[in-house]
């Protein structure tokens, strides 16, 4: 009996070519896409899970309310670690990860290649494979340090580095580090990320006593958990309070200082907190590709159901002659089924290959590393997409065809002609889905090249950042010295030395009481008096710092923004009341030193930044307070520019490595996630056109079979081709135009929710909803009309006669 | 074998009401051979296929081998028809995409007969019928003639009581259409029922008695001798 299913099926298919392959196509193209978005999907999901004690590990982090302010860090004080160890029994070991800088020099070269501190512990909790080392004692001493294969092939090539030493710049001494292990690169899908471990014994020479063992209100490392077996987080994190409060007390009320608990494989998809080491992702992006991947799918679906319907009447007849036979129901809705998954499954084997082809562009989009295995979840996935794909694009045949009564269809009396509500339905819901898509596309589009064209209030071109690496004087030194070499260039229009560059969206925040005891925050930077001019930022009151003036050591700079907030009018001369002494000597127009997802904040800049340390009650930031240097350049060609930078730095540098940035580069980094949306939206809606399309072509080939005689009597009766092509034609424009006054409601909806996440978006425009509903009738016009007028120009003696 | 009695069959459609068969009479003995006649929309058609268990009638009693059978689900009916009834159609009615070979197997298939079996029977009846250089072909590369040859296999390899034919030879030329008489005589010797409707007197000489309807009604019954 399945034999003979099997045999009836393939040569169905085989015999109606166009029809199989239409849908093969569709499906396969549509598969595609689902395997490829399940591979994003799941390696969103999948972040963190490797480690066998995933899901007992946690990741403290700290809820400060002060003044009125809440500040949420995942970097907690450096002695949290030892403090939840003694006081909670839940908690069997724990970790401390702290990022470092510590410049290395090795063979007359100086990275700045991260290093990463941890507790002897850290084999204990996590996964991370060691190939050459001990997992128990991972540090023989506290000059060990570990590599991972691609810093060992950074630094030693292909011998083995165990034993070698490298020169590590820690505390402003050089310390050597003898190399006691190995480890496989880390994962991807890993939320902390290293190259170098080195033992946090040498936090020693990082921070002084007092923040080593009792500054609270100081963060600067991560802190990992590992619960015991069985113990309750809930009941863990209501713990912490007990011991945490008494020593915070001084400076906080109870409830004003939480320390809490996050599960580890919570904090990829969990961007309510802060950048840890990797930045956690925005979980709509992949509940939207999602979404994509299943819409797609069902519009391939929709199609296969739309051509069994146009191909109902064919098929209908068969089910009576077998029906006569003595078929039951049962055995007719089996044999529809089996076909549809035998197409189904030609579909998903060509869809795979089509991903395995298209897995490289894709791993550029995504910007990942995807590979396609056959692993046990891809096997599944696929297997439930047969099975899915397969019960539902052949739920029409195999329920409403294997119904027909026999003496109707033998009879010729079932009724086929149009295309039917169901029929129509579904061409509707298909360019719904393609609309939508089309409309997201382009409004995705507009907005990204709103964010990248936006005057930011300087300027982005031909500007390239050079990082110091260095603290203090000595990036002083160095930055002096690198730009006094440039400036002697013609092509150097200007050149700059900022604490904070323009590529560094999050610049210093300091916090102070003002004299009415209101909390205040603003963001700071340590500029020269060459930065105004160099970024082309406006003074748009007072004046810029002049060179060589001592006096203007105690002045600053502020952005309109802070004038507003302190709501004066006359801001020159005035000092930010309370702590600090410097008085406002100009007023810069406001810039968007921040990504346009927020809105400006008020801004001071300063020549020297002692003062400012000293008189500020709350300091943080999240990229390194060392000194970056801004340089621009007339037009021309950025190798050059490089090359001539890469040059003047060896020479004032010497060994140190030479760094550098696109300023439009980095900005346009702020909106990478978007950008990439952008781009799988805009594949996705094309493919689900392109996929609508087929469907509609092949239902354009049944309504015209169906109504050849039709045509051809009309024809003899005088209608001439244009008449005849629009007849065949206009239903098919009204569907398309049902389906975009459906569409436009829940595009822009979904389109006002997306672009909230930013503060500065443009509006929604009616013109893309026209764009989008013309493209989608022009698209179906086109399909649509090859076979009209193909059917209208037919000599209407051979339709009527075949009859 | 069949007794009918009263036996109403009534259509509806949105714009009208056709009483196919009105109160209408009829018996056929096992062994027999029976034409139906009369013009277009008279019911013949439908008389048949409420014979065949593919309809069921309004109103009336229909005894098949002395059950009665005209409320029948359509499981029922469906297992009494693959065991005991065969049809031929005017328009032959194969499925393109299945050889001759398959097309004659299929009735066995939907019987659960096993593989080798059906083998058997299905070479037997495509000997018989003078058509197994044929068995591999496909419906669209056989003759009108060579056509209906395959769909009276088809419909006599389950060895049935009784065969329906609507008008077998509609679609044929008469020697071809001669050819398909011959065959279905000498299944009826062997002891096959048949009910054939035909518009054809000449077609209509080869059975036992001659039934005439007129507005869903026997009106006549000629016996042959
Ligand atoms: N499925 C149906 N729906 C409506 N009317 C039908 C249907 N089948 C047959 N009829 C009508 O019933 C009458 C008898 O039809 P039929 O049995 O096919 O006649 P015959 O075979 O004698 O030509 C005709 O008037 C026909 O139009
Ligand atoms: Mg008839």
């Amino acid at each position: 009996m399945f034999r003979n299913y099997l045999k009836v099926g393939l040569r169905y298919l085989l015999k109606h070519k166009g029809y199989t392959f239409i849908n093969v196509l569709g499906l396969a193209v549509g598969i595609t896409a689902a395997i490829l978005i399940m591979l994003f999907v799941r390696s969103e999901h999948s972040f963190d899970r490797f480690h066998s004690k995933a899901d007992r590990i946690h990741r403290a982090w700290l809820q400060e309310f002060y003044e009125g302010q809440i500040f949420t860090n995942v970097v907690t004080p450096v002695p949290l670690a030892p403090l939840l160890q003694e006081n909670l029994a839940e908690v069997e070991t724990v970790s401390r990860v702290a990022g470092i800088g510590a410049p290395i020099h090795h063979r007359g070269n100086i990275f700045n290649y991260p290093v990463t501190m941890v507790d002897s512990t850290f084999f204990d909790i996590f996964d991370f494979e060691l190939i050459k080392g001990n997992r128990q004692n991972p540090f023989p001493s506290k000059n060990s340090i570990i590599l991972s294969e691609e810093a060992a092939t950074l630094f030693f090539g292909n011998i083995s580095p165990i034993g070698e030493t490298l020169e590590l710049e820690i505390g402003g001494e050089k310390r050597l580090f003898t190399v006691s292990g190995l480890t496989k690169n880390v994962p991807y899908e890993s939320s902390i990320q290293f190259g170098l471990l080195i033992p946090f014994s040498n936090a020693v020479h990082i921070w002084s006593d007092y923040v080593r063992t009792s500054a609270w209100s100081n963060v600067s490392v991560e802190t990992y958990v590992l619960l015991k077996e069985g113990a309750d987080p809930a009941k863990v994190n209501a713990k912490i309070p007990s011991f945490m409060q008494p020593l915070v007390a001084g400076n906080y009320k109870a409830g004003e200082y939480n320390v809490r608990l996050q599960p580890l494989t919570d904090i990829h998809l969990d961007n309510t907190l802060p950048a840890g080491m990797v930045a956690p992702s925005n979980p709509l992006y992949s509940y939207i590709l999602a979404t994509i991947g299943i819409l797609i799918l069902l519009i391939a679906c929709i199609n296969f159901i739309t051509l069994s319907v146009g191909r109902s009447a064919t098929r209908a007849l068969e089910v009576g002659v077998r029906k006569v036979l003595g078929a039951e129901r049962r055995q007719l809705i089996w044999q529809f089924w089996g076909e549809a998954l035998l197409l189904t499954l030609s579909a998903l084997l060509l869809g795979v290959l089509l991903a395995y082809l298209l897995l490289g562009q894709f791993n550029q989009l995504a910007n990942r590393e995807f590979v396609l295995n056959a692993d046990v979840f891809t096997l599944l996935f696929c297997f439930s997409l047969l099975i899915l794909i397969g019960l539902f694009a052949g739920s029409y045949p195999a329920l409403v065809l294997s119904s027909f009564r026999p003496v109707q269809v033998l009879k010729g009396k079932v009724r086929t002609r149009g295309m039917g509500l169901f029929g129509k339905g579904l061409v509707v819901g298909q360019f719904v889905a393609s609309i939508i898509m089309i409309i997201c596309t382009i409004t995705i589009g507009r907005q990204l090249h709103y964010l990248q064209q936006k005057d930011l209030g300087f300027e982005r071109e031909h500007n390239v950042i050079v990082p110091t690496n260095q603290q203090g004087s000595a990036a002083a030194l160095l930055a002096n010295r690198f730009i006094a070499a440039l400036e002697k260039n013609p092509q150097v229009i200007d050149a700059t030395t900022s604490l904070y560059s323009m590529a560094e969206y999050g610049w210093m925040q300091l916090g102070y009481k003002d004299d009415k005891d209101v909390f205040r925050l603003f963001r700071f930077n340590v500029i020269d008096p060459d930065f105004v001019k160099a970024m082309d930022l406006e003074v748009v009151e007072g004046r810029n710092f002049m060179e060589g003036n001592p006096a203007d050591s105690n002045a600053i700079l502020v952005n309109e923004a802070l004038v507003k907030e302190y709501g004066w009018d006359d801001p020159i001369g005035r000092k930010l009341p309370g702590a600090y002494p410097q008085q406002i000597i100009g007023v810069v127009k406001d810039f968007h030193f921040e990504s346009l997802h927020t809105s400006i904040k008020p801004v001071v800049m300063a020549l020297k930044p002692d003062a400012f340390f000293e008189n500020s009650s709350d300091v943080s930031y999240d990229y390194s307070p060392r000194p970056r240097i801004s340089v621009k350049f007339r037009g021309g060609n950025a190798q050059e520019h490089i090359a001539l930078l890469r040059e003047n730095w060896k020479e004032v540098a010497g060994d140190q490595e030479f760094e550098y940035r696109f300023l439009d580069d980095a900005l346009n980094a702020a909106y990478e996630q978007e950008q990439r949306l952008g781009n799988i939206v805009q594949y996705a809606s094309l493919l689900s056109i392109f996929i609508a399309c087929m469907g509609l072509f092949g239902l354009a080939t049944l309504v015209v079979q169906r109504r050849t005689k039709e045509i051809g009597i009309r024809k003899v009766l005088g209608a001439n081709v244009s008449t005849l092509v629009g007849m065949l034609t206009k239903d098919f424009v009204v569907l398309v135009l049902l389906a975009s006054v459906i569409a436009f409601p829940v595009a822009w909806l979904v389109l006002k929710r997306w672009l909230q996440d930013f503060s500065y978006r443009i509006d929604i425009s009616w013109d893309v909803f026209l764009l989008a509903a013309l493209v989608s009738v022009l698209v179906a016009l086109l399909t649509v009309s090859y076979h009209a007028i193909r059917a209208a120009l037919k000599n209407p003696v051979h339709s009527l006669r075949t009859e | 074998m069949i007794k009918i009695t009263n036996l109403v069959k009534v259509y509806r459609t949105e714009e009208m009401q056709t009483t196919a068969l009105n109160q209408l009479n009829l018996e056929v003995k096992e062994g027999e051979f029976v034409a139906v006649m009369g013009p277009s929309g008279c019911g013949k058609s439908t008389l048949l296929n409420i014979l065949g268990l593919l309809d069921d009638p309004d109103s009336g009693s229909f005894l098949f081998n002395g059950i009665e059978v005209a409320n029948f689900n359509e499981r029922q009916r469906s297992s009494l028809r693959k065991q005991h009834i065969g049809f031929v159609f005017q328009s032959f009615n194969l499925i393109d995409e299945l050889s001759v070979f398959e097309n004659v197997e299929l009735p066995l298939i939907y019987l659960g007969v096993k593989e080798s079996e059906r083998r058997k029977r299905v070479e037997e009846v495509l000997d018989k019928m003078q058509i197994m250089h044929r068995q591999k072909h496909f419906p669209q590369q056989l003759s009108g003639g060579q056509q209906q040859r395959v769909a009276v296999a088809r419909a006599v390899v389950n060895k049935p009581h009784l065969i329906l034919a609507d008008e077998p030879t509609g679609n044929l030329d008469s020697s071809n259409g001669n050819e398909v008489m011959e065959l279905l005589t000498d299944l009826n010797e062997q002891g096959t029922t048949i009910v054939m409707v035909t518009h054809s007197e000449h077609d209509a000489r080869y059975s036992h008695r001659i039934v005439r309807m007129l507005d869903g009604q026997t009106v006549l019954t000629d016996i042959m001798v």
